[in-house]
């Protein structure tokens, strides 16, 4: 092997020494990417969720204090104009009013009403999850007309449209800490290398200076002026591999 | 975009049927001259002048040498034949009153505005018309879903008197408070159209009625007609099914169809517009839904029964389930001085669609195909001639503040369609009577027996 080869082998060699740091580095930083990703989740899932349902029940409290009057006056036509208005709001899929007997009085179903919604507790306000076949996920909440007494009114918003809301969230925050942690690692080997070169160049002034005694040129002294460990380390091995008879000398180099 | 004092208005679907004369522009001119110097000496601009009061909101009467009605109806999209039809219909008579001097010397002119059917293109284009001072009264606007939603511009413009005048739909809303008294009706309602068909099949011993309709105000009006009849006879509705207003006769209506089907009714009642329900009426045949289906008079009888009979091998038989209710007779009844008259006038004068420049379609289609008759356009048809009768009652100087007068004044009136007209304060719908009719061959004819044609075997 060339003298060189061995250099830059030896060199490698020392910057495995940081494999591990470098793996540690970038294990952090997955490690606290990954906990913000799980905590901004699931906030953020949350309080759109609650935005939701919020903004579902302002609807259906508005569409509710409303139709009193119209319903009173079994004005069916401008009830269903009424709700047609709010239903063409993007997250809204269904709203429908039933009397306080259960009859369905306005609803947004087409072609028809879903049997699940059929078949399930009319007398109930509080918000619920429906997942209609063919027509997808809801979070549906009611409000009372007329404190229940005139009907019901409730209004299913889109849960997949929440799911999407969430992930572009989401997303946005993830491709950000995506950002921080590839430039962190970048940063932790640029780190790493700029801390293994004065090792590497300890390295390579030793193996020098083990072939010059075979013949070869002496290796550049340049190392043993630094003013760091680096510099202790190169005068102590210079002065190691110095023969004991050259001690007057060995004793100026150390100095 | 244009609208005829050059501005652009919203959506700019602008025209008057008929030109201003040279005779009204000197006229105005004149008046214009003659007028000045005495607002002048008045000192109507002059500070320390006696105060010359406003005329009210309404109270102004019409100037020149015509009456603008305002229209905002479908002239494009899938519901186009109806505002088209209507208006040939009306443009027929006013044609002929036009010819002959106009009402009291002022020509009857229309301002057509396209909504497409739609509501909010609706508001856009009453807000439009009720700003425009030259529109004297809202005339022959189209369907429920848009009707409805214009209603409450005519409230907020109350204080000028701008009255909507047989609007061509059966609803409720323009019925009853808080609006009813914006506007008046000629038709026979929804309710009462309904009703007839329920009682008709309920007495035949169909007594499991379902109901297909458009899922809007128009087809919850309906709906809710048929459910209010049927209570009156201790039923309830069998089931119910829905399409998107909108839909074309290329759509498919099957699922509507199973969802009924299911429920086993002995006829349905279609709440819709004639292409959507033509589809639905096709659809049944297909999957063997061999039942009555009945549609009210806003379906366009003649569009829907073209559509079932173009490219079918045996048209008869596929149409042999349909019964639709109307509010006007017959238009093969000449027996009827109106609709000898409608025969008359459709044939000397031809009126053909809106023109382009008359106005500005929301939406192009392909060519509008007119029907030489039709239901839809002999209402048209009846509607004119009411109102030109109304504002004939009006005398030379008719304002909007005197409408309302005008036409409680029409207790008794012969308008020739085999029912006297009558309004009042408290009943603001002339026409009560509802009329069946079963397709024969390419048109619709009366039906003379319910129990001959679907009575259970």
């Amino acid at each position: 092997m060339r003298p060189g080869a061995d250099a830059r082998a030896d060199a490698l060699t020392v910057r495995k020494l940081f494999r591990k740091t470098r793996f540690g580095f970038f294990a952090l930083f997955a490690l606290v990417v990954l906990a913000i990703s799980i905590l901004s989740i699931r906030a953020v899932s949350r309080e759109l969720r609650d935005e939701y349902v919020s903004n579902s029940r302002s609807i259906a409290k508005n569409i509710a204090d409303s139709s009193v009057d119209i319903l009173l006056n079994r004005n069916l036509a401008t009830l269903q104009s009424l709700i047609d208005q709010f239903v063409e709001i993007q997250s809204i899929r269904y709203i429908y009013i039933t009397s306080d007997t259960g009859e369905f009085l306005a609803h947004t179903f087409i072609p028809g009403i879903p049997d699940q919604i059929l078949a399930s507790d009319l007398s109930a306000t509080e918000p619920v999850e429906r997942s209609i076949a063919g027509m997808g996920d809801f979070v549906e909440v009611g409000s009372p007309i007329l404190s229940g007494v005139a009907g019901t009114v409730r209004v299913g918003m889109d849960l997949e449209l929440l799911g999407l809301k969430i992930q572009r969230a989401v997303g946005q925050q993830l491709y950000l800490l995506c950002i921080i942690l590839v430039v962190g690692v970048l940063a932790s080997i640029w780190l790493v290398n700029l801390a293994s070169k004065p090792l590497a160049d300890l390295l390579d002034y030793a193996a020098r200076l083990a072939r010059s005694r075979a013949g070869d040129a002496p290796p550049d002294e340049a190392i043993l002026v630094r003013d760091d460990e680096v510099g202790d380390m190169a005068r102590l091995i210079k002065y190691a591999a110095t023969p004991p008879d050259d001690s007057r000398e060995r004793a100026g180099s150390g100095g | 975009m244009r609208s005829r004092d050059g501005a652009a208005g919203k959506g700019g679907r602008v025209c008057e049927t008929n030109r201003m004369t040279r005779r009204s522009l000197i006229r105005r001119g004149l008046g214009a001259l003659i007028g000045a110097p005495l607002a002048g000496r008045l000192g109507a601009e002059t500070p320390g002048a006696p105060h010359v009061p406003r005329p009210r909101p309404g109270s102004r009467p019409v100037r020149d040498d015509r009456i603008v009605l305002g229209v905002s109806a479908a002239f494009s999209g899938p519901s186009r034949a109806l505002g088209t039809e209507l208006y040939r219909g009306s443009m027929a008579y006013f044609n002929q009153v036009n010819e002959n001097g106009g009402v009291n010397g002022r020509r009857i002119e229309m301002k057509l505005l396209d909504d497409g059917y739609q509501p909010d293109p609706c508001v856009a284009n009453t807000i439009e018309l009720m700003q425009d001072e030259s529109v004297f009264l809202l005339f022959n606007y189209v369907g429920t879903p848009t009707v409805t939603r214009a209603l409450p511009v005519l409230k907020k413009f109350r204080d000028q008197q701008v009255y909507l005048f047989f609007p061509f739909t059966g609803a409720e809303p323009q019925r009853e408070p808080p609006y009813g008294e914006f506007a008046f009706n000629l038709r026979a309602s929804y309710r009462q159209e309904t009703a007839g068909l329920v009682n008709n099949f309920l007495g035949i011993g169909r007594r499991r009625v379902a109901v297909f309709y458009q899922n809007d105000a128009y087809g919850r009006s309906g709906w809710a007609g048929v459910r209010e009849a049927l209570a009156a006879h201790g039923e309830t509705m069998a089931g119910e099914a829905t399409y998107t207003r909108g839909t074309q006769f290329g759509a498919s209506m099957r699922r509507a169809v199973e969802i009924l089907q299911a429920r086993s009714p002995d006829a349905v009642i279609c709440i819709g517009a004639y292409q959507a329900c033509a589809a639905f009426a096709r659809d049944a045949e297909v999957l063997g839904l061999h039942i009555p289906v009945a549609n009210v008079s806003f379906v366009g009888s003649e569009n829907l029964l073209g559509l079932m009979r173009d490219n079918h091998s045996d048209p008869d038989s596929h149409t042999r389930w349909l019964v639709n209710s109307q509010v006007v007779p017959s238009y093969e009844d000449t027996s009827l001085p109106a609709v000898r008259e409608y025969h008359e006038l459709m044939e000397r004068h031809a009126p053909p669609p809106p023109a382009a420049e008359q106005v500005d379609r929301i939406a192009e289609g392909e060519p509008y195909e007119t029907v030489s008759r039709s239901f839809v356009s002999l209402e048209g048809f009846v509607n004119a001639k009411m109102i030109t009768e109304i504002i004939g009652r009006m005398g030379d100087n008719p304002t909007r503040a005197g409408i309302e007068e005008a036409v409680f004044q029409v207790r008794n009136y012969n308008l020739g369609v085999g029912e006297r007209v009558r309004f009042g304060p408290g009943r603001r719908q002339g026409l009560q009577r509802v009329y069946y009719t079963v397709p024969e061959g390419d048109r619709f004819v009366p039906l003379a027996d319910w129990e001959e044609r679907f009575g259970v075997a």
